[in-house]
């Protein structure tokens, strides 16, 4: 029982890594209707990012904030350059571009940092602490915290505040918004921006467990995937509970399962994909589209 | 009185279909102005080149300056309230997040208080679902809900699209009665667009009435309201 508890909250740890990426996909699906299969590699790259500040001697807790503005300002960037061209192109069209986003981001990291893994440091200490006789690591109690203060952050910019108001209505309905004033190209931007930040919070996060290299993020995209479509893909909430329930599923598997083990986890991503898209097209939290034809 | 909105020859389409063939009309500062026409007449359209919906050519001056080359944006932000066809509420965000959204570009908040306050006595229902999702509204709060976010813009101009589409006559003449309140506390002016030429005419004082993307017929509303063949070749009444 012990250990099936200590495995749940390694499993809420690696799903709060997972939630932030799935919500950053999906705030850029609601921005423009489509995943953006680019937002693994540039987390990977602010992740790189992050590291190269802390190399050349910068501490970690201020070298984390620093690389989440400029992660933020690369996507602001991205979006004014590559989509906006292209905004009105069929949604082919759109995924193939973020496809192509994705390949070069990650062709532009090995150049630049090269192949080989590196360690990347956490800043929580590797212990455990005895909680009812349960030991949590101080690391999964970190990444769980980390992960909810930005979940919380992004909540309340979008709910509570004038520009998240701004920005969901432009991302929802930018014709009507745009009669009503809103600057529906600079939120769209925005949004991306915001997306890149919360991403790259992802990838500081698992990288002290896999070790930083150009393709790291490739499997946590996919469970990314699978966490915000088992969200309903349009929903933020969906994401962060999505991601969760995904990481602890994932773990669960992981120890239990007989020939899981590490190797097959990914597997277990992809199963959960293909049972939602069958079961539940809609998610946990989405709906159903509507469209008048 | 000075025109505060003048369309000068203003041709417009979409692609290579063209909707309007050199529209010029004018609606005075604090006037109410209908544009009536049958179905395809290009009514909507028109509206929509006011407010950079559509491509254009002729000239648009709004108080004085032309809105050619302007985005949807800074023409809003410049003074003019769109409540497009089918209202354009955000059926995504509560009541109040759409009336928050007609009032996020103003700084005045103390005047943007008592707008508030003006709204719900005019709208007393959208108080009380003030929390709620814009989509569990019936289409004539919906209506309201448009009419109550485009008073919350202050504009100079309301651009009006059907407001009585789809509700039942007793709505439509109580959002009427206070389209006509709005325009006389606040000189706010309206053109409004009606396939309901009857009471169109009641509320403006002058009217155009459009045939295949050009102005047939216009004058003053009374006097077309009494002109027997004006009313059974253009209006249908």
């Amino acid at each position: 029982m012990q250990e099936f508890f200590q495995q749940v909250v390694s499993g809420i740890a690696i799903g709060g890594i997972f939630a932030s990426l799935a919500l950053a996909l999906v705030l850029i699906y609601n921005a423009m209707g489509l995943v953006n299969f680019a937002q693994g590699e540039m987390a990977m790259f602010a992740t790189f990012v992050a590291y190269a500040l802390i190399n050349r001697g910068m501490s970690y807790w201020i070298a984390f904030p620093i690389t989440l503005v400029l992660a933020f300002g690369g996507g602001i960037l991205i979006q004014r350059l590559v989509i906006k061209p292209v905004e009105r192109a069929p949604v082919l069209t759109l995924v193939i571009i973020t496809l192509g986003l994705a390949t070069l981001v990650n062709g532009f990291a090995g150049f630049i940092f090269g192949y080989v893994p590196r360690s990347f440091p956490s800043p929580f200490s590797a212990d455990s602490a005895d909680l009812f006789g349960v030991f949590i690591s101080y690391r999964d109690m970190g990444v769980i915290a980390v992960s909810g203060l930005v979940l919380l952050g992004v909540y309340l910019l979008l709910q509570r505040t004038t520009v998240g108001l701004t920005m969901r209505a432009a991302a929802h309905h930018p014709e009507a918004s745009r009669l009503l004033g809103v600057q529906v190209s600079w939120m769209l931007a925005l949004g991306w921006g915001l997306a890149s930040a919360v991403g790259a919070v992802s990838g500081i996060m698992v990288a002290p467990i896999l070790l930083l290299e150009p393709n790291m993020m490739q499997s946590i995209i996919i469970y990314a995937f699978a966490a915000a479509v088992l969200g309903g893909i349009e929903s933020p909430l969906g994401a962060v509970i999505g991601g969760l329930i995904v990481g602890v599923t994932v773990n669960l598997a992981g120890a239990y399962l007989p020939g899981v083990g590490g190797d097959l986890q990914l597997a277990v991503g992809l199963a959960i994909i293909i049972a939602v898209l069958i079961a539940r097209p809609n998610g946990l939290f989405g709906r159903a589209a509507i469209r008048r034809v | 009185m000075p025109n505060l909105l003048e369309l000068k020859e203003v041709h417009a389409g979409y692609g290579p279909r063209s909707v309007l063939h050199g529209v010029s009309l004018s609606v005075p500062e604090g006037g109410i102005v209908s544009l009536l026409g049958a179905n395809g007449a290009g009514k909507t359209t028109t509206l929509r080149a006011i407010t950079a919906g559509v491509r254009w050519s002729g000239d648009i001056i709004f108080g004085g300056r032309s809105l050619r080359r302007l985005a949807t944006e800074e023409i809003v932000r410049a003074g003019i309230a769109h409540v497009p066809e089918g209202r354009g509420i955000c059926t995504e965000l509560t009541v109040d997040e759409n009336l928050k959204l007609g009032s996020h570009l103003r700084r005045d908040g103390a005047e943007v208080r008592k707008d508030y306050d003006r709204v719900f006595e005019y709208f007393p229902v959208l108080k009380e679902r003030r929390k709620l999702s814009a989509s569990t509204l019936s289409g004539g709060e919906q209506q309201m809900l448009a009419l109550a976010r485009a008073l919350l813009m202050k504009p100079k101009l309301m651009l009006l699209d059907e407001p009585s589409l789809g509700l039942a006559p007793l709505v439509v003449r109580a959002i009427f009665q206070i389209v006509k309140s709005i325009n006389e506390a606040s000189r706010v002016a309206v053109l409004l667009v009606e396939q309901n030429a009857r009471i169109a005419l009641e509320l403006s004082s002058s009217a155009y009435v459009l045939e295949v993307g050009r102005v047939a017929v216009s004058g003053a509303s009374a006097d077309l309201k009494d002109n027997e063949s004006v009313r059974r070749s253009y209006l249908g009444y």
